[in-house]
């Protein structure tokens, strides 16, 4: 036998570099917009300039005569096909029918009309001008609210309220809360619509082997499984003659945890010319057709006593649904309402949402998916409600967080938190920013007449979606390991990561289990025909879940490990670690790459094993996981311009244990400064009429890297006894507990003139009309 | 969006009203225009080859002249509708002798929609006033010549 | 990017592209930062681009006989790192160093930006305060006009079909001239809302000189005029300064959108204004 070297150092839990970073950042990965094909075809799609019009006729005839166009499609060629499919159900929901290709009206600005497939991208769209469409324009309505009022234009004439759906969720006895009350606070909240604005916009190549009967579509998705399975749907054709790429993914942020008509509509194309087909969405497209997020208009009432305590909170929640739903529309403001209690202990709520039909592109899930309403909506309550008693924010929440004693604790909302030190997380916040001198600079700059303000945020949230019955495609995740002839490890995960680097932390949880390097394993995933099954990557879900296969699949393979090691050392009393099989009675051993090779070679198998190294795990987890943390912001307002500086930003979070600690801060930053997009700069902005006036980058203000503030973060680690190994989530933690943070900071901020809420986006102009109009807008 | 403002025209008020509703007139000073055709009784059909800066696109539009009052005041409705987008407009024009002059006021409201409302709001206020300003100098000149 | 159809020449003297563009039906090409994106949303589709950045010697800067040239193809970059520039008009080279981003600056040029006059760049401001000319020239001539009288309106200027900004001239500052661009950037497309530039000279306690160039706030830049008459001959004291300030958008129509109402817009030109005098009169 060969000397063997037992691995000890462990990677878990060290900032280990991205596996992924090195063809990322030099250019050489490969997206959706990098696949070259033989006879490649091009498509270009005319979408509506309408929000809502009748279509009294389409004349093709201009385009198809333009050299090198192949074919047009309209809305009457696609009847066979579709629906642009809603995984969600409520009871009574109204599910307007979503064909690939508007038919006899178009329902929102970008709704797509026509598709124009051309020898290249440049005549096709060239021919796209040439088409002629004869609209009747109609009435429209944007504004969620507007839509609810009678005689409003009603989006789809069969419903004339624009209701899709009503949704009650009840607990305790809020009346009696409300009536018992000392105080209660009331207040109207808007989480504005935004546009996710994922680096890479979407993208779809589709490729028919009519020979085979197969087909192949490579889309910028998050979950090509369930793609596969709902596309195959659309198009009639059996499951096992679709397979679904998704190569490397540029960000999706929750748009690309969908289906669009493009998918369908590609898949459809490609079958009827008989060559692959590319279709690329420019920004323009990005902004108009995919999905926005938020979009909530909340009414909450809060009741407590004078001593703080919180007793019930009562929400109306208005969700701008858009014009159709799509995978996930109307299950997202059920997620707002699942989290509405937030971290404390009061047991009475109360909520109805109002699902809302408007001439707009449909929302759906959105970094944080109806967890940053539910969380900036609850974390504004109780600062207004500490306001209104005179109470610090901080010790208002001290005194109403659920207690780490408590746990498992039951929600009213019908949820199981898992583990939480919501205190602990507080005062290492408080801890780190300083907060009693923070408070002390406060008295001191307002003696100067300075705007500084303090804001804290205390968020929990569901994390690892999670348990099959409570999701609507199953909340499993699968993962196969394999380690190859020579030793190498081969690792397939059915979650979908696209950027989260879920190569690099899936490998380090190999590599402690194998005891093999980092480079030694690869991690492989987004291709049905490569994955067996999978769910996807989105809910801060995929190392929570998709780890977790991966560790059971690792100890599956562990024990064949040793059943092969034992034959190989003639014992049965082996041990397997540090990538060595050692036989505990003469200290032989054999390396891991030794044993893959017998067992390929299958010259002398252990009884009752087959040949091979090769394991697969599908694991469903028993719960949810409920990250935590706490955030501190300081601010301070130009009394003369109403801009914003955020003078601290510290971000305490817990996402139970740590994989890798750069990634986690590095999801903290992302998640921050998309929190700090809705809290400072975005809003997706329909005029009246319908019109997305804010349709580029021009207009639609993101932040910036010179925007984002330096980032104080630290970290409680409260493992979880959902997965052995006691990790939570983080995606979306940042977005989640930042715009509370921010609003409440700068609401603190402007107080003494009267301010006790402002809606988001914080542009200078509103604050400047609050400052110098006494404090109203 | 709300448009209003105020212009003189070297003419007396029922010379400017006529005017203002002269086909040809309004073919000279309407920026861009290649063609101005009645259609019916104060109905006009028109091509626009509208040109500001790098910025051009082709429009297709109706005006209509409705609710007159000679010589003080008429309602103008224009619609345009073109590749980069479409426009619909509709305003009031008061008239009112000055100092031997003619004040036109107007007040209105213009509905843009397609490209150049998706992408242009950060200059759609400025351009709309340089149009509008284009328009009154082009008629201020028209009205001296003739 | 997926414009319509054009055709491209790119011409290798100055001579050869003014004939090109001498009927007026193609487009001059600079840096890009503004035709491109036109382009490419199809707001713009020039039948014939004639790209200027073939062309040796259009990119200088120069001291010569008190002043500084500066040709139409410098980029932002070069403008803001220059040091003939840092050294002898800093007003230009701090307002170029606050263009855009830092990808804007390394391609977009001064030319093209003026040449565009959109209301909101930056450039003018800080042009009409150190009183530049600029230098057209056309297949078979040329001449020099005062930049006050080179912006007509929004996106429009003097420039005649057939005819390019050749050269920017500035004055080269006397020392103890006091300068500062104060602006207000949009968040999402780095554009002044507000951008004001100040000039100011002092001798003895009195301003002998002032100048205000506003970008931003209006259809086209301005200059101030009535906030120079209020400082020149005071003694430049804060009320001074905010009295200067307050009738910096006097007289003036300004432009509204989402991010900033004419009302708002106003009041931070007057903000800004007077920030930037007293960033001024701290080095005049």
């Amino acid at each position: 036998m060969a000397t063997t070297i037992t691995k000890t150092e462990t990677l878990v839990g060290k900032r280990i570099r991205r596996k992924e970073d090195p063809r990322l950042i030099t250019g050489t990965a490969t997206y959706v917009d990098d696949i070259q094909m033989p006879g490649m075809h091009y498509a270009a799609i005319l979408r509506s300039p309408h929000a809502a019009a009748r279509i009294r006729s389409i004349r093709v005839g201009p385009a198809l005569e333009h050299p090198g166009v192949v074919a047009v499609f309209t809305g009457k060629d696609v009847e066979g096909i579709g629906p642009v499919p809603c995984g969600a159900s409520l009871p009574g929901l109204r599910v307007p029918y979503h064909s690939v290709l508007a038919r006899d009206r178009v329902y929102f600005v970008g709704h797509p009309v026509a598709v124009v497939v051309a020898r290249d991208r440049y005549i096709a769209r060239d021919a796209v001008d040439r088409i002629e469409v004869d609209y009747e324009p109609l009435p429209a309505v944007s504004d969620p609210e507007k839509a609810l009022e009678p005689g409003a234009p009603a989006v789809h004439p069969e419903w004339p309220d624009n209701i899709a759906f009503t949704y009650h969720q009840e607990a305790g006895d809020v009346d009696k809360a409300f009536a018992e009350a000392e105080v209660v606070v009331k207040q109207r909240i808007v989480s504005q619509r935004l546009i996710p604005t994922a680096l890479e916009t979407r993208g779809v190549v589709a490729d028919w082997r009519s020979g085979e009967r197969s087909l192949t579509i490579y889309s910028s998705t998050q979950i090509p499984h369930l793609m596969r399975t709902l596309v195959a749907q659309a198009l009639g054709l059996p499951e096992n003659r679709l397979r679904v790429v998704a190569p490397e993914v540029g960000g999706g942020f929750g748009s690309k945890l969908n289906v669009y008509a493009e998918e369908i509509l590609m898949g459809f194309v490609a079958m009827k010319i008989g060559k692959p087909i590319k279709w690329i969405e420019s920004r323009r497209e990005n902004f108009l057709c995919t999905i926005h997020g938020r979009g909530h208009v909340d009414y909450f009432e809060i009741a407590g006593k004078r001593d703080g305590t919180i007793l019930g909170l009562k929400l109306k929640l208005i969700q701008d649904l858009g014009a159709y739903h799509q995978l996930l529309t109307p299950a997202i403001p059920t997620l707002s309402v699942l989290m509405m209690p937030g971290i404390y202990r009061f047991r009475n709520i109360r909520a109805d949402i109002i699902g809302v039909f408007t001439n707009c592109v449909p929302t759906d899930a959105y970094r944080g998916a109806g967890r940053p309403e539910a969380t900036h909506g609850i974390e504004r309550m109780v600062d207004m409600l500490a306001a209104e008693i005179g109470m610090d924010p901080a010790e208002i929440r001290f005194k109403n967080f659920v207690r780490p004693e408590e746990f498992p604790y039951e929600t009213p909302t019908g949820l199981s938190y898992d583990t939480g030190n919501y205190a602990g997380a507080l005062e290492k916040a408080l801890e780190v920013a300083g907060y009693r001198q923070l408070r002390e600079e406060q008295k001191k700059a307002r003696q100067e007449g300075r705007l500084m303000g303090i804001g804290i945020s205390t968020y929990g949230e569901i994390c690892a979606f999670g348990p099959s019955p409570a999701t609507p495609a199953g909340g499993w995740e699968s993962a196969t390991v394999r380690v190859e002839p020579t030793g190498k490890v081969t690792v397939l995960t059915g979650a979908s990561p696209h950027g989260q680097g879920e190569e690099t932390t899936f490998a380090q949880i190999v590599c402690d289990e194998l005891g093999v390097d980092m480079d030694d394993v690869v991690v492989q995933h987004g291709d049905t025909a490569v994955v067996p099954y999978g769910i996807g990557t989105f809910g801060s879900r995929a190392t929570a879940v998709g780890g977790t296969a991966v560790y059971y699949a690792l100890q599956a393979l562990k024990e064949k490990i040793k059943k092969f090691g034992a034959t190989l050392l003639e014992s049965d009393d082996v041990s397997f670690s540090g990538g060595v099989c050692v036989c505990n009675q003469t200290g032989r051993s054999v390396s891991l790459a030794e044993i893959a090779a017998a067992s390929y070679r299958a010259a002398k198998l252990p009884p009752g094993t087959e040949p091979g190294l090769v394991s697969t795990y599908f694991w469903e987890p028993p719960n949810f996981t409920f990250p935590f943390g706490a955030h501190i912001v300081v601010t301070e307002v130009d009394r003369e311009t109403g801009a914003v500086e955020i003078k601290r930003y510290v971000a305490v979070d817990d996402c139970g244990k740590v994989i890798n600690p750069m990634l986690v801060d590095g999801q903290v930053h992302g998640g921050v400064a998309q929190g700090l997009g809705q809290a400072l700069y975005e809003q997706a902005v329909y005029d009246e009429n319908g019109q997305l006036v804010t349709g580029e980058l021009t207009d639609y203000a993101i932040p910036k890297a010179t925007m984002v503030p330096r980032i104080e973060t630290a970290h409680t680690e409260t493992p979880t006894p959902v997965n052995p190994l006691g990790i939570k989530g983080v995606g979306e933690a940042g977005t989640i507990a930042c715009s509370p943070a921010v609003v409440n900071s700068v609401v603190d901020a402007l107080s003494p003139l009267g301010v006790r809420h402002i809606d988001m986006p914080l542009t200078p102009e509103k604050l400047w009309r609050l400052i110098h109009k006494g404090g109203q807008a | 969006m709300r448009i209003s403002g105020a212009y003189t025209l070297p003419a007396d008020p029922e010379r400017a009203y006529t005017l203002l509703q002269d086909p040809e007139a309004l073919a000279a000073s309407m920026p861009g225009c290649r063609e101005l055709v009645r259609t019916a009784e104060d109905e006009y059909e028109m091509k626009m080859n509208l040109v500001i800066s790098s910025i051009q696109g082709l429009f297709a539009g109706k005006i209509r002249v409705a609710d007159k009052e000679f010589p003080a005041r008429f309602r103008l409705i224009v619609e345009g509708d073109g590749k980069i987008g479409f426009m619909k407009g509709e305003g009031v024009l008061t008239l009112s002798p000055v100092d031997g002059a003619t004040e036109v006021r107007y007040d209105g409201e213009v509905q843009v929609g397609g490209m150049i409302a998706g992408v242009g709001q950060r200059l759609l206020d400025a351009t709309a006033k340089y149009l509008i300003k284009r328009f009154f100098e082009k008629m201020r000149e028209w009205a001296c010549h003739e | 990017m997926i414009p319509q159809n054009f055709e491209y020449e790119a011409p290798r003297t100055l001579e050869e592209a003014l004939q090109l563009l001498a009927d007026g039906s193609a487009k001059p090409l600079a840096g890009g930062m503004s035709l491109i994106p036109l382009m490419k949303l199809r707001l713009a589709a020039p039948e014939r681009v004639v790209d200027l950045g073939r062309i040796p010697g259009l990119s200088y800067v120069r001291e010569e006989d008190g002043v500084i040239r500066i040709g139409a193809m410098t980029t932002h970059y070069e403008i803001e790192s220059s040091p003939v520039l840092k050294a002898r008009c800093p007003l230009l080279a701090a307002t170029a160093a606050q263009i855009g981003d830092m990808q804007v600056r390394n391609v977009g040029t001064i030319g093209g930006s003026l040449a565009h006059a959109d209301p909101a760049a930056d450039y003018p401001a800080a042009l009409l305060a150190l009183e530049a000319q600029v230098r057209l020239a056309r297949a078979g001539g040329e001449r020099t006009v005062a930049i006050a009288d080179f912006f007509t309106d929004v996106f429009t200027t003097a420039l005649e079909p057939g005819e390019i900004l050749r050269e920017v001239i500035v004055p080269a500052e006397a020392p103890g001239t006091g300068v500062s661009y104060q602006k207000v950037a949009h968040p999402a497309s780095g554009f002044a809302v507000v951008g004001i530039a100040v000039r100011l000279r002092r001798s003895q306690g009195k301003i002998t000189l002032a100048r205000l160039g506003v970008t931003g706030l209006a259809a086209k830049p301005f200059r101030a005029l009535a906030a120079e008459r209020l400082l020149e001959g005071s003694s430049a004291t804060e009320a001074d300064v905010r009295a200067a300030a307050g009738a910096v958008a006097d007289g003036v129509e300004a432009n509204s959108d989402l991010y900033a109402s004419a009302e708002y817009r106003t009041h931070l030109a007057r903000v800004y204004a007077a920030r930037a005098l007293r960033a001024a009169l701290q080095a005049a």
